[in-house]
C-alpha cells in the first residue's frame, strides 16, 4: 500500500529525531546509520517473501508500542481520563437520589446539588459518601464534580495548545528548514528571546495584566462562562511559548530529510516545492511531531494547573485542578484530602503523558534507548 | 574565543532589548489606569492629572520607553504605585537576597546530590540501585514543583500532628542566617526547590558517565591495568562532567520558573512573590523591574554556560 504510492524510488525510512532530543547514538548505531537503505530494503524483502505484505516503519513502530506494557497502561489511563472528563459529569449528575436540603427546606435533584458550582452551606468539608463521592470542599461544593470539570479544562487547554503548536511549529519549522533565509533567521531570533524569557513569567505577565480585560468576555457561553474566559489567554500564551521548540525539532528533521535521496528523486521527477513539502516531508515528520507533542501535553497540563493555582487562570465559580489545590491550601491542617486528591489526579495524568511520550520515543526510535 | 564571546554578547544585548520592550509594552497597553486604582473610590481629576504627570505617564510611548531604558541603565526603577513614594529598589533590595539564597542552596543540592547519584547509577548500571534511583528521579522530574511543594507541606503537617512538633510549613527565616529556627523554615522549600533539578542532574550525569565509560581511552586505561578507582575518577569522571557544567548555567532558567510556585506556596517573600503581588495590583514599575532582573539572570546564566563550554572543551569554536 505504502509502496504503490511512491513506486519510483526506495521507500523512505523513518528518520530519527535530531541529536538534541535523544542521547547520542552508540558507535554500532552510527554504523547502522551509514547503511540505512540496505538494512531497510533487505528487511522489507524478507517480510514480503514471508507474508506477502510489507511492514511499513509505522506499523513496525506501533507493534513495538503495543508490546511496551508501560506505554499501553499509560495510554489506557489517558483514554479513561478523557472519557471521565467528557461523559462523567453528565452521568454523575443524573444518577443521584433527590436530596432534602435542611437550609432551604426544599428537595433538590442531583443535577443541582452535584453541579460543580452549587454550594450546600451546611455540607462543608465532608469526606466521601454516597451523595458526594469524593466529599465536599470548604463551601460545600461537590469535589467529584469539580474534579471532572477541572479534568475537562486541562484536556481542553492541552488540545487547543497542541493544535496551535503543531500547526505553527510544523509550518515554520518546515519552511525554515527547507528554504532557510529570513524564516530561519526569524525562528532563531524568536527562539533566543523565548528561551531567555522564562515561559511561566511571560504567562504570568500576559494573564495577570490582560486578564481583567478578558474577564468582560464572561457572558459568552462555554468560553466565557464559569470564569473560563482567562483560559483563552492562558492557551494563547502557552502556545506562543511552546511552538519554537516544536519548530526547532521540525527544522532539524527537515534539514536531515532534504538531503535524502528520495527528496532528490522527487525533485528530479519534476515535483514542485509544495508537493515535496506536503507529500514527502510532512509525512516523514509524523514520528517526531507525535513524540514532541505527547511530551508537551504533560507540560501544558502542568502550566494550566500552575497558573490557576497562582489565582491567574480559571476564576472562582469555575473549577480547575490547580484552583482546587489552591482552594484547599488554607485547610490542609484538618482536611488534607481536599489538597491531596486533586494533586494525585494531576500526578497520574502528568506521569501517564510523560511515560507514554517516552514509550513513543522508544517505539519510533529504538536506538534512543541507552 | 574572543570573537565567539563578542558574538554572544551582541546576541545578549538584542535579547535584553526585546525583553525590556515586551515588558514595557505589556505595561503600556495594559487596561486599567494604575493611578485610578491608586486613588480608589475617590476620583479627583486634578490630582489624577498631577500624579500622571509626576509618574511621566502623560508622555508618548517612545518617550516613556526611552525614560524607562535610561533609568534602567542607572539602576533606577522608579517608585511603586502601590505604596506611594516607595522606591522599587527598596522592594527589590528586600526580596532579591531571599530569592538568591533560595536559588543558591537549591543549586547546591541539585549538583551535590544529583551528580553523585547519577555517577553511582552509571557505575552500577542495570542493577537494582540504578533502576530504583532512575525510576525515582524520572518521577520527581516529571512532577510539577507545586505538587511537590503541596506534598511536602502535607508531610510536614502530618509529622507535626503525629509527633507533636511545631515545624513551620511556610514563611522564611532571616536571609543568610542559619540559627536552628532559620533552618527549620528554610529546609523544606530548599529541598523541594532542588528536587526537580536534582533528578535532572542525576539522569544527565548517568547518561554522560555511561557515554564516557564506553570510550576507547577508558578501555585503554583498564587494559593498562590501572585500578578501577583511578579509571573511574581520573579518566572517566572528569570527562563526564563536561556536559554537566554547561547545564548549570542553563538551570538558572528552571530555577526562575520554579521560584513562582515555591515562593507562592511556601509564602516566601522573594522576588517571584513580589512579582505576583505586583501583577495582581497592577504595580507596573515593580513588574517591569522584577521581569527585567529575572530575564537578565536567565540570559547571564545562558552566557555563563557558553563561556564554560568554550573553557572546558577547546574544540568548540564559534560557528
Amino acid at each position: 500500500m505504502e509502496k504503490e504510492r511512491s513506486p519510483k524510488f526506495s521507500k523512505p525510512n523513518f528518520i530519527q529525531p535530531e541529536g538534541s532530543m535523544v542521547p547520542p547514538a552508540t558507535p554500532q548505531g552510527a554504523i547502522l546509520d551509514e547503511a540505512p537503505a540496505l538494512v531497510d530494503e533487505s528487511a522489507l524483502k524478507d517480510a514480503e517473501d514471508k507474508k506477502k505484505k510489507s511492514q511499513t516503519p509505522l506499523s513496525e513502530s506501533l507493534r513495538r508500542l503495543r508490546h511496551d506494557k508501560r506505554a499501553v497502561v499509560c495510554f489506557t489511563v489517558i483514554v479513561l481520563y478523557i472519557l471521565v472528563a467528557v461523559f462523567g459529569p453528565f452521568i454523575y449528575t443524573h444518577i443521584g437520589a433527590d436530596y432534602k436540603s435542611d437550609i432551604s427546606n426544599t428537595t433538590i435533584s442531583s443535577t443541582i446539588y452535584r453541579d460543580f458550582t452549587h454550594q450546600e452551606p451546611d455540607r462543608k468539608h465532608e469526606g466521601p459518601s454516597a451523595q458526594y463521592w469524593l466529599g465536599t470542599d470548604s463551601i460545600g461544593r461537590d469535589l467529584f464534580s469539580r474534579l471532572m470539570q477541572g479534568m475537562l479544562i486541562s484536556i481542553s487547554v492541552a488540545v487547543i495548545v497542541e493544535i496551535i503548536d503543531i500547526v505553527v511549529g510544523v509550518a515554520v519549522g518546515v519552511l525554515a528548514g527547507y528554504y532557510g533565509g529570513w524564516i530561519d533567521f526569524f525562528l532563531a531570533r524568536f527562539t533566543d528571546v523565548m528561551f531567555a524569557f522564562p515561559g511561566i513569567l511571560f504567562l504570568i505577565l500576559l494573564v495577570g495584566i490582560l486578564g481583567p480585560r478578558i474577564d468582560t468576555l464572561s457572558n459568552i457561553p462555554v468560553i466565557g462562562a464559569n470564569g473560563n474566559a482567562r483560559l483563552v489567554l492562558v492557551s494563547l500564551g502557552l502556545a506562543v511559548t511552546v511552538w519554537p521548540t516544536m519548530a526547532r525539532y521540525v527544522r532539524g528533521q527537515t534539514l536531515q530529510l532534504k538531503e535524502q535521496q528520495f527528496i532528490e528523486a522527487a525533485r528530479t521527477s519534476g515535483a514542485s516545492d509544495l508537493i515535496i513539502i506536503l507529500r514527502h516531508l510532512v509525512p516523514n515528520l509524523l514520528s517526531i511531531v507525535i513524540i514532541a507533542s505527547t511530551l508537551n501535553i504533560a507540560n501544558t497540563i502542568i502550566s494550566e494547573a500552575g497558573i490557576s493555582l497562582l489565582g491567574l487562570g480559571v476564576q472562582p465559580p469555575g473549577s480547575s485542578i490547580g484552583l482546587m489545590i489552591s482552594d484547599a491550601t488554607s485547610y490542609m491542617q484538618y482536611h488534607p484530602w481536599e489538597a491531596l486528591m486533586p494533586a494525585i489526579v494531576l500526578i497520574i495524568i502528568v506521569l501517564a503523558f510523560s511515560f507514554l511520550g517516552d514509550g513513543l520515543r522508544d517505539a519510533f526510535d529504538p536506538r534512543s534507548k541507552d | 574565543m574572543v570573537k565567539f564571546l563578542v558574538k554572544r554578547l551582541l546576541g545578549l544585548i538584542f535579547v535584553i532589548f526585546c525583553v525590556t520592550l515586551i515588558t514595557f509594552l505589556i505595561g503600556y497597553y495594559a487596561p486599567g489606569n494604575p493611578i485610578q486604582v491608586m486613588l480608589g473610590d475617590h476620583p479627583n481629576p486634578a490630582l489624577e492629572a498631577q500624579l500622571m504627570h509626576s509618574y511621566g505617564l502623560d508622555l508618548p510611548w517612545y518617550q516613556q520607553y526611552w525614560n524607562f531604558i535610561v533609568h534602567l541603565l542607572h539602576f533606577n526603577f522608579g517608585t511603586s504605585y502601590k505604596t506611594i513614594n516607595r522606591p522599587v529598589n527598596d522592594i527589590i533590595g528586600e526580596s532579591l537576597p531571599i530569592s538568591l539564597e533560595l536559588g543558591f542552596w537549591a543549586l547546591i543540592i541539585q549538583v551535590g546530590i544529583g551528580v553523585p547519584v547519577g555517577i553511582i547509577s552509571a557505575l552500577k548500571a542495570n542493577t537494582w540501585v540504578d533502576t530504583t534511583s532512575m525510576s525515582v528521579s524520572l518521577i520527581i522530574y516529571a512532577l510539577p514543583p507545586f505538587v511537590l511543594s503541596i506534598l511536602a507541606q502535607l508531610l510536614i503537617i502530618w509529622l507535626d500532628t503525629t509527633f507533636g512538633g511545631s515545624w513551620p510549613n511556610s514563611q522564611w527565616g532571616v536571609p543568610w542566617q542559619y540559627s536552628w529556627m532559620d533552618i527549620q523554615y528554610k529546609l523544606a522549600p530548599i529541598l523541594v526547590y532542588g528536587a526537580a533539578g536534582m533528578a535532572y542532574f542525576a539522569r544527565l550525569s548517568r547518561t554522560s558517565m555511561l557515554e564516557v565509560l564506553r570510550q576507547d581511552y577508558v578501555r585503554t586505561a583498564r587494559a593498562k591495568g590501572l585500578y578501577e578507582r583511578v579509571v573511574v575518577y581520573r579518566h572517566a569522571f572528569r570527562n563526564a562532567l563536561i556536559p554537566l557544567i554547561t547545564i548549570i548555567g542553563l538551570s538558572v532558567g528552571f530555577l526562575v520558573a520554579g521560584a513562582f510556585f515555591i515562593e507562592s506556596i511556601f509564602q516566601i517573600p522573594g522576588i517571584a512573590n513580589v512579582t505576583l503581588d505586583a501583577v495582581n495590583s497592577l504595580d507596573y514599575p515593580v513588574v517591569q523591574a522584577t521581569t527585567v532582573i529575572l530575564a537578565i539572570g536567565v540570559v547571564f546564566g545562558n552566557l555563563l554556560s557558553d563561556i564554560c563550554y568554550t573553557l572546558v572543551d577547546p574544540r568548540i569554536k564559534a560557528e
